[in-house]
């Protein structure tokens, strides 16, 4: 293994060599499996080799980008790349990557998740919970997802390192009828945590309820979401805290640092943690990861930095660089007081959303959106499910509605779904006021 | 690209118990160009290139890539696809749809070859944008722009005798720009894409779009008063007419979806068997017809043969406001009992082929866009969109506009902000009691897979003139 590292080291040195004034090179050699199932049977079985090397090159402020997929091929390549660069622009955003050497902490990646060649079984395992709550009727689809990537990070300024990270994930939607549906989502960085069943029970318990819906009523509603609903919600809290999100006007948190934006109960912060399906002991600067919290009791306090957006912003990178703009990798939200039955009973009358799609925004900056609530959709009365609803969209903002959390729950879980849920989060079970819904006419 | 090594690919396949066995090569140079305020923040080149396997046995499906071009290596993606084929263990046994077997060759012609364009020259294109929106007299905030250059080579090969070449280029850009005027901000962005050479650019006339935006935007923090909400007539323009034509029309129409093969992550489809959708059922006014069509040259969802080697044509999804063909890849074709018409799409060597749309857009009608308007007595004319979204059943959709005015009796007035039309699928085509005789193309990226693989389309179509829907 440490072969790929000093392999990875030689392009450095080469392209210092040659002229480069910084550069980064970053191999990863992965290994992806897929299986995809509907009608409740597996439509295919996919995996992907990938071996590439992701190499970012500075040269009088100069930034250029570029991938290689054999070491063979890497001198070649940065001569190509430096001439690129020559015949570049300053970039105003660049100022230089992360300086110094670092100890990391020791990779906790799950070899067993690498080795798991063919793990079919768990899809099968998983249809038969949700069957179990909707019965012989359940007409399911999803998909099992497994990631294992070796990472070897080295930079002219410093940082060296190899990294091993993991993940395992299952998506499952399960319908009692064409209408009425549940989601359900397991993830996790170890395969002795995962328990895809869990998934399955979630989906078919929701799509249980969900039966005979009616469209539902436009208005103001109280509502509660669902950890894998607000997994969709934190990822756009998630991607306006990035400074590059500040630094092109797509962020509702601008000029926002050390200002109320949200209540005293709301505590958010970034953590790549080992058991996360974002675990990782560096950024693609080499800097250490760690835990970010972005707003501590309703303040916003940081945006999330690379070592350039950290010195525009006068601060210190955050250790949440891409190579070009700095991003989350993994947003926790703090548990509050409430146990998920004490949140549905403090809720009188309101809506239960369990998951959606397709968020689509008129003005970042204002932060205008509207998103569809899919799967089921519940009218609550004193803690109990009334009816089962359709056919609704939230229309409303992103900071009201950050503004308006009134209730966090004690239980959390680890979410991630397709582009919608993403990056991962651990989202509760959360109680908000004044949600905008509208329908069809 | 290792012809060789995917020959050898499939002749390895074949010597086990296979169904089928198909064998795609892909290489591409790929450049990415990324300015903010009209400064380069960075440019990144690549190659990259790899080579996959789909096998199909005990009527399962199995698929396995890889980018080590070698015959190890590819040994071992062949047993991996086998092993996960066999371990589907599916009580309905996958087939595909009968097809002949192509061998043919096809690349798309450049009249300025993007490999002689010098880097500086590609910056400077999007450049050049910036500096004319510096001097249009409105405040801009903030933009975005970035430049995507795809040159990509295929190689497909199958175990029927399938064997095509090809080479695409193909250019898409991206513009973002934030207005601040009065201490409010409006957004915009657009976007543009073409398989061909850099006369693309030339034909783009981005500075002008670009510009036009920026003018908008400021008239809606201006001068622009809200709508009124209520039932009224609305013009949609040719932006408005594509969004819609490939959410509400393309998407349902494609027959993974309505088959359930996407239910858990794009969804499903209003239109199901022995549900109150199918082929024959009206879903629109008779003077709607909506087509996908891969064929039109140089568009941005072009190709003539499909990533499972069918020839490609245009397909007939809404035919005078009535449902009359899904698009089909082979694999759902056959449990539909019809042919693939070639809708097989899959944007690298390390993704499946899935059903897609290519380009989707309303065919036209004889009155002028100026006709459409003058018999309209209270309306809105929504040119163009901003937020928009569908749900996953492709039912409910809502499109908000950007460059949107009042009509009053049949003439144009004042800028409106931010109109809403909020609707079904069924609704939105029934209301549509005229079209204009002028056909024009946006691209987009249409998003499906998991995972995702975002490809290139046109959307687009003549101006829509709906009867009393409800507006807010």
């Amino acid at each position: 293994m440490s072969e790929m590292l000093d392999k990875t080291e030689g392009i450095v040195k080469k392209a210092k060599s040659l002229g480069a004034d910084e550069i980064i090179a970053k191999t990863t050699i992965a290994k992806y499996r897929q299986v995809r199932f509907s009608n409740n049977q597996i439509d295919i079985t996919v995996a992907w080799n990938d071996y590439v090397t992701d190499i970012a090159l500075a040269w009088k402020k100069r930034l250029v980008v570029t991938q290689i997929h054999e070491f063979t091929e890497a001198d070649e390549t940065l001569k190509q790349l430096l001439k690129l660069a020559k015949a570049s622009e300053e970039s105003p955003t660049f100022n230089g990557f992360a300086k110094g050497n670092f100890r990391y902490a020791k990779s906790k990646a799950d070899r067993e998740i690498e080795n798991l060649e063919n793990p079919t079984e768990y899809v099968f395992e998983a249809i038969e919970a949700a069957k179990k709550e909707i019965g012989p009727k359940i007409d399911s689809g999803g998909i099992l997802f497994t990631k294992f990537e070796d990472v070897y990070l080295a930079s002219s300024e410093g940082p060296t390192g190899t990294d091993g990270r993991s993940a395992i994930e299952f998506s499952i939607r399960a319908f009692s009828e064409r209408e009425a549906s549940g989601h359900g989502v397991e993830c996790s960085s170890r395969l002795k945590d995962f328990k895809p069943s869990r998934a399955g029970t979630k989906a078919g318990e929701i799509a249980k309820l969900a039966r005979n819906p009616t469209i539902g009523e436009e208005g103001a509603y109280d509502v509660i979401f669902d950890p894998l609903i607000f997994g969709s919600i934190i990822s756009i809290w998630a991607s306006m805290v990035s400074a590059y999100s500040i630094m092109t006007q797509m962020s509702v948190f601008i000029d926002k640092i050390g200002k109320k934006v949200a209540p005293e109960i709301v505590t958010l912060k970034d953590n790549p943690a080992p058991y996360s399906m974002s675990n990782r002991i560096f950024d693609d600067e080499g800097v250490p990861t760690r835990k970010n919290i972005f707003i501590d009791h309703g303040t916003l306090k940081t945006y999330l930095h690379n070592t350039s957006t950290a010195k525009i912003f006068k601060t210190e990178t955050t250790g949440n660089a891409g190579l070009i703009a700095p991003g989350s990798w993994n947003v926790e939200m703090e548990p509050g007081d409430f146990h998920k039955e004490e949140l549905f009973k403090e809720m009188k009358k309101g809506l239960y959303l369990t998951n959606t799609w397709y968020t689509r925004y008129q003005n970042y900056a204002k932060g205008d959106f509207s998103t569809i609530p899919r799967d089921g959709i519940f009218l609550v009365e004193k803690g109990e499910i009334k009816k089962s609803l359709k056919d609704l969209r939230i229309s409303d903002n992103a900071r009201t509605m950050l503004e308006n959390i009134t209730g966090i729950s004690k239980e959390r879980q680890h979410v991630h779904w397709w582009g919608e849920a993403d990056p991962p989060s651990l989202s509760p079970y959360v109680l908000m006021k004044d949600v905008h819904l509208t329908k069809s006419k | 690209m290792d012809e060789d090594i995917l020959d050898y690919t499939l002749k390895y396949a074949e010597k086990s118990k296979i169904e089928y066995g198909e064998v795609r090569g892909q290489s591409q140079t790929v450049e990415r160009i990324l300015l903010r305020n009209g400064k380069l923040e960075a440019y990144a080149v690549a190659e990259d290139s790899g080579f996959c396997i789909r096998i199909m046995a005990d009527g399962g499906i199995g698929f396995a890539s890889t980018n080590k071009w070698s015959r190890d290596e590819a040994k071992k993606i062949v047993d991996l696809a086998l092993q996960y084929a066999k371990a589907a263990k599916r009580k309905e046994k996958l087939i595909f749809a009968k097809e002949k077997a192509t061998k043919t060759k096809w690349a798309v012609d450049q009249k300025d070859k993007i490999e002689n364009i010098p880097s500086e020259e590609k910056v400077e294109a999007l450049a050049e944008v910036d500096k004319a929106l510096a001097s249009c007299n409105v405040k801009i905030a903030a933009t975005m722009s970035s430049c995507s250059i795809d040159l990509i080579t295929k190689y497909f090969v199958n175990s029927e005798g399938s064997q095509i070449s090809s080479f695409v280029p193909r250019i898409g850009a991206y513009f973002f720009i934030t207005v601040m005027e009065q201490g409010k901000t409006e957004q915009a962005s657009e976007q543009f894409g073409y398989s061909g050479g850099w006369e693309a650019l030339k034909q783009w006339n981005i500075k002008a779009k670009m510009v036009e935006n920026a003018k908008v935007l400021k008239d809606v923090i201006t001068k622009a008063q809200t709508v009124r909400p209520g039932k009224m007539d609305l013009v949609c323009g040719s932006e408005v007419t594509g969004i819609a034509a490939h959410e509400s029309c393309g998407h349902p129409m494609e027959a993974d979806r309505i088959l359930g093969r996407e239910m858990s992550q794009a969804g499903r489809s209003f239109v199901f068997k022995d549900g109150p959708f199918w082929t024959g059922t009206r879903i629109g006014s008779a003077t709607v017809t909506i087509v996908d069509d891969p064929t039109i040259e140089h568009s941005y969802g072009y190709y003539p043969f499909d990533d499972e080697g069918v020839k490609a044509r245009r397909r007939f999804l809404y035919k005078g406001g009535v449902i009359n063909e899904f698009l089909h890849n082979r694999e759902s074709a056959a449990k539909l009992g019809t042919r693939s018409n070639g809708s097989s799409r899959s944007m690298n060597y390390d993704r499946e082929a899935i059903v897609r749309m290519a380009n989707t857009f309303v065919l036209p009608g004889e009155l002028s866009e100026e006709e459409l308007i003058e018999d309209v007595k209270n309306g809105i004319y929504m040119k163009s969109f901003t937020e928009w979204n569908i749900d996953d059943k492709r039912f409910n959709q809502r499109y908000v506009g950007k460059e949107a005015y009042l009509i009053e009796n049949g003439e144009l007035k004042g800028p409106v902000a931010r109109p809403v039309i909020e609707t079904t699928t069924q609704k939105f085509w029934t209301s549509v009691d005229a079209v204009s005789n002028e056909v024009k193309f946006d691209a987009a990226t249409c998003g499906k897979g998991d995972p995702s693989q975002g490809a290139p389309v046109y959307t687009g179509g003549p101006c829509l003139r709906l009867r009393g829907v409800f507006v807010k």
